[in-house]
Parts: C-alpha cells; structure tokens; sequence
C-alpha cells in the first residue's frame, strides 16, 4: 500500500476536484442526523459525522430499482440496462467500507448480480476513520480495521490524514488534486497512536466466542420466544442494516397495461410471509423463529459460506429497533442463557 | 474488491428470462396442468442442460416469477414439462394459458438428484401429491437408463384417486415388472381397488435392501420425516436418502435470501439435499 499526508485543509480542494469528473456523495447533516447524499458543495461534507441512518448499500442496492422493462403481450424484456454512473463515495466508516466487501460476497460471486456489479464498478469509495459511539461494536469482528475495500483511507492524526491508498485511481486522484507529502516515521507513530486512542475508546463488550455452537446448541433456547415477544416485526433493523441484502421482486404495469417493470425492493426476513409457499404454509410464522433465523444467517448461515459473520457492529441496529433487539444484547442472552 | 473503472461489460443478466413458447397443455386434474415448453432460438435449447431436480423461475411479465421443478427428464433434450398447481397469481395466470403463448423460463437452478451416485444401486422412491412432479423427472431418467439400476420402486400417495398425477402413465407402467409402482390414496371412492392411508403405510409391503438402495423423498413439508423415518426402519444410510424442499423463491441464485432453510439456502445448496445435510439443517424436517 502506498501513503500519503493529506492535510485537512486539501479535502475540499480533493472534493471538487473529484466533482469535476463524478457525482460526489457523502455524509450531510441533515434534521439532525446524517445522511449519505449527492454534495452539492464541499462544504457540506462532515467528515467528523459519527453514523448515517441509512448504509451505503442503497447506492450499490437502492431499496428500490426497476431490473428490466417488458411488454405485456408477447412477455419480452425491452429495457435491462446498468447504472453506470460515475460516483465517488466520500467517508465511509471501516464498518461501510468492510459491508461493502460482505454484500460483493453475495452479489459478486456465483451468478453476478449486474446491477449491483455496474454500480460498484462505477465507484470510487474513498474511507475516513472514526471514533466508536456508544453502539458501535465493529471491533467485536475485527471489521473496525479496513486494508482493502477502498481507493483511498484517510486516517485522522490532528491536523492532517494519513491517507492509504490502495488503488491507481486513488493514486491518480491524489496525485492530480491534493499536494499532500510523503509519510515520515513520526506520521506513522502518530497513526498508531490514534489507533490505540480508537480501540481504547469502545465502551461495548461483545462476547463472540463459540458463536455458530452456541446458536445450534441453543436453538430451542427460550431466550429466542423472550425476543420474539418483544420483537415489532416492523424489519427496521433489515432496512439500516449495511449487510442485509435480502430482496423481493414485484411486477408494476404501466397505466396502459401494455408494458412495466419488474422492480425489487429490500424485504426483510422479519416480515411474516418471508417465507411463506403456495396455500399458506409459512416455514418460519413466529417472531420468536423470525429473530432467530436472522441471528442465525448472519452469525453461522453467512459465515458458513463465507468465513465472515455477515454483522458490522455499526450500531445502526441498536438505534432503528423499538425493542431493544440489538446484536451485542442477543449475543449475551446466547452466552449467559438469559435476556436482559 | 478495489474499484476498476473501465470494467468489463456485463454479458449475462441472470436475471433476465429467456423467451419459451408453449407446446403442449395437458389437463391433468381440476387443479393441475402438464405444460410443455420449447425455448426459443437453437442456443437457448442447447445451453439448457439439467439435472433432475432442479427447477425453473416461470416468468410472466406483468404478475411475476415462481420457481417450479423440472417434470420432464434430462435423458429428452429440447423440451422441458413442468406440472404445474394453479395455486397462485403466477400460476393462475400461466394456468390461462394456450398453447402458441409465450412465457419466460429462467434456469435450470439448484442441486438435483445425484444420477450418476445412484446407478448400480436398487432406487426407492416416495411421493407424496404435486411432490411427484421433481421425482418423475428422476423416474422417467432412470427409465432411460433403466439396465443401469436395480430393483425401482415407487411409492406415491394422493388425496383422492382424482388427484393421482401423471395416472396415465402410472396405469401403463402398474402392469410392468421393472418398475414396483404402489399408489395409495387417502379418500378412496368406490373405482379405488389400491391400498388406502398414508404413504409410509405401503412400508410394510416392500423389501428394501439397506446398504444397496438410494432413496428420494417429495411431497408436502410435514411428509418427510415421516418416511425418513421408514427409510431409517429400512437400515437405509441417511446420506442415501435424498430430499426435494420447497421454499419460497425470488431469484433462484442465491441472493434474495427467501429460500433459507437452515444455514443454506434451498435454490443454491438444494432444492435436492441428502438426510444427512438436512439433519444438519435448522428447521429443515
């Protein structure tokens, strides 16, 4: 990997510069939160944003996207083209930037997806360290650290970034846009004392040890009835989830019947006829078995295909859920036996 | 993955059905169809190589996609039957069908029957209803291959004597000594001269040879474990029993993540698993 010190001051001279050739987008305060949105001006990045409602998978995976447009009467597909926009993603957290790389799992793998394909091909994500608030628990899965994922990582160190850079166009990028200098040795220190400072900072202990065991061994455990009975099936923690990609597909008939679109949108498996076949047999038709099998796909159904817990520890969870389900809480009851 | 700009154009949409137009429409009860489709262009039909077991996503633009098990067998290139329930809006609306019509085909997906593990071995298969549909694709194979199998035998329960699928070829094959053909029906009328009651019943009326035999079980979710549990009666080996499952399906590739059954899923890691994976498989049986 290669480095560079990019001081702060530069980031909105590397931001319009970006703009001149790709649709910018990154974390905007707005109603009193953040949201990833178009830049309209450099100044309204707020690098210092502690999380976003919504992950940045909408802009890979938008929670609603026509795949193809037909004609009703002779069934044929006269429209399935990509989104080949030329974006930049601009201050993903090491938990964004490392979902990313969950959801190619899935959508780049076996049979890729083209949609998500096209989008991801088509942009940049430059990253930016954080500091934890108190739901976040990515250092529980080791994806508070990022090493690739990315075309650029700014890591703060004061009054500058020390900058990774991991791709030719990230290099390129900063090589036309910021002046930066090369790192020193003191640069490199002051890296790892900010890094210390960050792991020091968690205030959430997750238990993670034994986990696919322990979700088969316990999986007539009674915490799973204690939490369905709290759980709203209301799927909030699906829709803010960075690595939740499950989706439904619905036909949309234009008003002249004659042709439409086939659109998928994000489903949660929280809703009650997820799993639902032909005459109403529902494989899954408890929240109690709802929540669980969520836990249960991303904590061993996931990792048993891919050697990665498909869970961030970005805390978005924690925050969207009425209920108090959140991962570090289940992860307890499945440890201690009990829900607290 | 590190961002490639200028990235290779995309040459496959999995997602896109391929045009087939229908052949042939057979009725087979009120509530089933034996649909035969023919993929349109050379390539389409030569591309299309499947397994028994497997399935297709049935497209039609304007209601929308179901994933349906292939009934015809591998061993009849060029045309491919799916036995088809008007059971819902995908359904229905092909069940509106003529023959001429065109409709999407997306597929063949998932794991079949492991044809090639099971020949030189004795094949006992269960039914149970529209579950016949995968296992005829399985029969009709080994009927083409049938010097390569030892003792067949099917064991298929209905409903009613009404609801029997595929009953004219049953009929023929009743009165042929390579195929033990055993139907059964819950509510016998007074035509019905066959065994009545469930499906694990006819157990008691056959002979299996335990270590020599290999099993496929389809039919309604709460049927199987208790033929496994038969085939288990039989000393039969657990990663010799095999299973057809039913799941809701989107996208048949293993990425709406509707068909998980366990810690898989039922289109990529199925539909076709042995007793032993789904043993190991949460909420499975």
């Amino acid at each position: 990997m290669f480095f560079r010190i990019i001081p702060k001051r530069e980031i909105p001279e590397l931001v319009r510069g970006l703009a001149s050739q790709f649709h910018v987008i990154g974390p905007v305060a707005k109603d009193g939160s953040f949201v990833y949105a178009p830049l309209s001006a450099p100044a309204e990045l707020r690098l210092d944003y502690d999380t976003t409602l919504l992950p940045a998978k909408e802009w890979f995976f938008p929670s609603s996207e026509t795949l193809m447009r037909f004609t009703v009467a002779d069934n044929v597909v006269i429209d399935d083209s990509v989104d080949e926009t030329k974006r930049v993603l601009f201050g993903l957290h090491p938990c964004d930037v490392n979902s990313l790389l969950l959801m190619d799992n899935v959508f780049l793998g076996d049979n890729p997806d083209p949609y998500y394909k096209a989008r991801r091909d088509n942009t940049l994500i430059v990253g930016v360290s954080c500091m934890p608030n108190e739901h976040c628990f990515c250092n529980a899965w080791g994806t508070d650290e990022t090493h690739w994922g990315f075309d650029i990582f700014l890591s703060d160190i004061g009054e500058d970034y020390y900058a990774s850079i991991r791709s030719v166009m990230g290099a390129e990028l900063v090589d036309r846009y910021v002046a930066g200098r090369p790192i020193t040795d003191d640069d490199t220190a002051a890296f790892q004392r900010r890094t210390a400072e960050f792991k020091a900072a968690f205030t959430n202990d997750v238990d993670t040890s034994q986990l696919p065991v322990l979700l088969d061994a316990k999986f007539d455990s009674d915490i799973w009835e204690k939490l369905g009975e709290k759980c709203l099936a209301c799927g909030a923690c699906s829709m803010v989830c960075p690595t939740c990609y499950c989706f439904d597909v619905h036909d949309v008939l234009e008003a002249d019947q004659l042709t439409g679109c086939r659109v998928r949108t994000w489903d949660s498996c929280q809703f009650k006829e997820f799993a639902e076949v032909a005459h109403g047999h529902n494989f899954r038709d408890t929240r109690a078995s709802r929540v669980k099998y969520r836990y249960y796909h991303k904590q061993w159904g996931y990792l048993s295909k891919f050697e990665r817990v498909l869970c961030v520890g970005c805390g978005r969870c924690t925050r969207a859920c009425k209920a108090q389900i959140n991962p570090p809480r289940v992860v307890r009851a499945l440890q201690t036996g009990l829900v607290d | 993955m590190t961002t490639h700009l200028s990235a290779a154009p995309i040459v496959v949409n999995p997602y896109r059905p391929s045009p087939a137009r229908i052949t042939s429409i057979i009725d087979l009860t009120p509530m089933e169809k034996l649909f035969e489709f023919r993929l349109i262009g050379d390539a389409a039909r030569e591309a299309f190589d499947f397994q028994a077991g497997q399935f297709v996503e049935l497209s039609i633009f304007g209601v929308g996609e179901a994933p349906i098990s292939i009934s015809s067998a591998p061993s009849k290139q060029g045309f491919i039957e799916l036995c088809v329930r008007n059971s819902g809006d995908v359904t229905g609306a092909l069940h509106s069908k003529k023959c001429g019509d065109i409709v999407g085909l997306r597929g063949p997906f998932g794991r079949g029957f492991p044809f090639q593990e099971m020949k030189g071995h004795d094949i006992l298969l269960v039914a149970g209803g529209l579950g016949i549909a995968p296992l005829k694709s399985l029969i009709n194979h080994i009927h083409d291959d049938r010097h390569d199998f030892g003792k067949v035998t099917i064991l298929y329960g209905s409903r009613t004597p009404a609801d029997i699928l595929f009953r004219a070829q049953f009929d023929m094959w009743r009165h042929r000594d390579d195929f033990d053909l055993i139907l059964s029906v819950d509510q016998p009328d007074e035509t019905w001269d066959g065994a009545v009651g469930l499906v694990t019943k006819l157990f008691d009326t056959i002979d299996v040879d335990p270590k020599g035999t290999y099993g496929a079980i389809c039919g309604p979710p709460v049927m199987y474990k208790y033929v496994i549990a038969e085939m288990r009666k039989k000393a039969m080996d657990a990663d010799h029993i095999y299973v057809s499952f039913e799941r809701r399906m989107k996208c048949g590739i293993g990425k709406c993540g509707h068909c998980g059954v366990g810690h898989q899923y039922a289109c990529i890691d199925g539909p076709v698993f042995n007793y032993w994976e789904a043993m190991n498989l949460q909420e499975a049986i």
